[in-house]
């Protein structure tokens, strides 16, 4: 279960004070899933690094009452001068699992063959994806938080990705950004429009689609 | 979350990070962590090399190496890790990007790397001279550990207060340098407190740093006693960098950014 109370995320800049988000309230509890769409810059990944506890709120709480992912599907976290399994095995050890497992299983997911070994910084863009996805499914959380993960990688690839996530919706959350209205529909049960540092929430992914392309 | 999950949760971030650190800061060269020791080495040699070229003696019937060694390594191992921990949230930046990993952790894991390292730098820079001159003998084993463990702690609290300070303003971090420099003229690397005129004992006795050294001086060599070393002195140091330091850290928590 995630719960957001009265979430309010203020930036300074130069030319003044720029709220991104406004007093933003919802609850998601386990076994459903939540899409969330807005224009670029709309503050939506904001938000989701606020939901998994990397960025704090400027005011509000966030209650997480199960095991809450790193945003998935951003690969800034690597070490360049490290290899793909030396980057497995810390996220492994910070989350306390099987590191012999966690790469296993990210190294069969991902699917880069030898560049596994290589260092990171030798990767291309897809490579990185491939690498962030399938560390992010070999490590048990309850909560997903995805961050349009299904705009990177070949078509095999996305499908692959989609079918491991289905998976996880079953028993766990997700909590999807996505611009691909029907990524959404796959994945997500209700859908959120972020606006003007608004958030509102419809009860299914067409009927928030109706007021966000309107 | 209870306390005591939150202590293993903790404990296993600052170890994947201590582990990390191993692997890039000298993984990528040949020999890789060699260089962490090699390091300090040369530096030590280097001035004990010229003393001894200039047949400076060291008081007390202290060898001129060992003199220099158990000087240089306790402020080393102090400005070291203020430097270290002062950058370990804007270096390591990208790893907040793990909700689990908090920037205390990053400080905690290096200034444990930073005692880590200088332990071992002590133990094989004193144990190679022990080994060449078939000799060692250690008064106080427990004052050398004390002396070193003091310097890290010193270290890792002044670099708590940096690290705060430089993710508040950059300029501000700027001024790290100049502070800490002079301390290595200060802090008893080529004197001891013994030699110095009565009436500026107590002067250079502020200066925390200069309690380690005596204190593991006064471990180390049998003639040298720890007369002017007030250890409750070096901790209320400790204390009140630690305490300032985790202050200034819940105010600028907000203020980091994730890019």
């Amino acid at each position: 279960m995630i719960r957001l109370e009265n979430i309010t995320k203020v930036y300074k800049t130069k030319r003044g004070r720029h709220t991104v988000l406004d007093d933003v309230s919802f609850e998601v509890p386990l076994g459903t899933s939540l899409g969330i769409m807005g224009r670029n810059g709309a503050g939506k990944s904001t938000l989701l690094r606020i939901i998994g506890g990397a960025e704090m709120p400027s005011s509000g709480t966030v209650t997480r009452g199960s095991r809450v992912s790193f945003p998935i599907g951003f690969s800034g976290a690597f070490h360049g001068s490290l290899t793909g399994e030396e980057n497995c095995r810390f996220a492994a050890r910070i989350y306390g699992q099987e590191m012999k497992r966690v790469v296993r299983e990210t190294r069969d997911f991902a699917d880069i063959g030898d560049y596994f070994y290589n260092p990171v910084g030798t990767y291309s863009t897809g490579m990185r994806a491939r690498l962030a996805f399938g560390l992010s499914m070999s490590i048990d959380f309850d909560v997903y938080l995805v961050d349009e993960v299904t705009a990177v990688g070949d078509r095999r690839f996305k499908k692959k990705c989609s079918v491991a996530l289905k998976k996880r919706a079953e028993f766990g959350s997700l909590i999807v950004i996505s611009h691909s209205v029907g990524t959404l529909r796959q994945l997500c049960d209700k859908c959120a429009v972020l606006d003007q540092g608004k958030l509102t929430v419809y009860d299914t992914v067409d009927a928030a689609n109706e007021v966000y392309a309107a | 979350m209870s306390l005591l999950r939150g202590l293993v949760v903790q404990s296993e971030v600052v170890h994947a990070v201590f582990m990390r650190e191993t692997r890039t800061r000298f993984g990528q060269y040949r020999m890789g962590y060699l260089w962490a020791i090699a390091d300090p080495a040369i530096v030590i040699l280097t001035i004990a090399g010229f003393f001894a070229l200039v047949n400076r003696a060291a008081p007390y019937g202290m060898d001129i190496y060992s003199f220099i060694a158990t000087g240089i390594i306790p402020y080393k191992l102090f400005a070291s890790s203020a430097q270290q921990v002062g950058e370990s949230v804007n270096g390591n930046r990208a790893l907040l990007f793990y909700p689990r990993v908090l920037p205390i952790d990053l400080a905690l894991a290096r200034g444990l790397f930073e005692l880590a390292t200088y332990a071992a730098v002590f133990i094989v820079l004193m144990g190679l001279h022990g080994l060449y001159f078939q000799q060692l003998v250690v008064d106080e084993a427990l004052y050398v550990i004390a002396g070193l463990t003091l310097a890290s702690l010193l270290g890792t609290a002044t670099g708590l207060v940096f690290c705060a300070i430089g993710v508040m303003s950059r300029t501000a971090d700027r001024a790290r340098g100049p502070l800490l420099r002079p301390l290595f003229w200060i802090s008893g690397i080529f004197f001891t407190v013994d030699a110095l005129p009565a009436h500026v004992r107590p002067l250079a006795g502020l200066n925390p740093v200069i309690h380690c050294a005596e204190l593991v001086r006064s471990g180390w060599f049998v003639s040298y006693e720890d007369t002017y070393v007030d250890t409750s002195y070096v901790c209320l140091w400790i204390l009140g960098l630690s305490v300032l330091g985790l202050i200034l850290e819940r105010h600028v928590r907000r203020k980091i950014e994730v890019a």
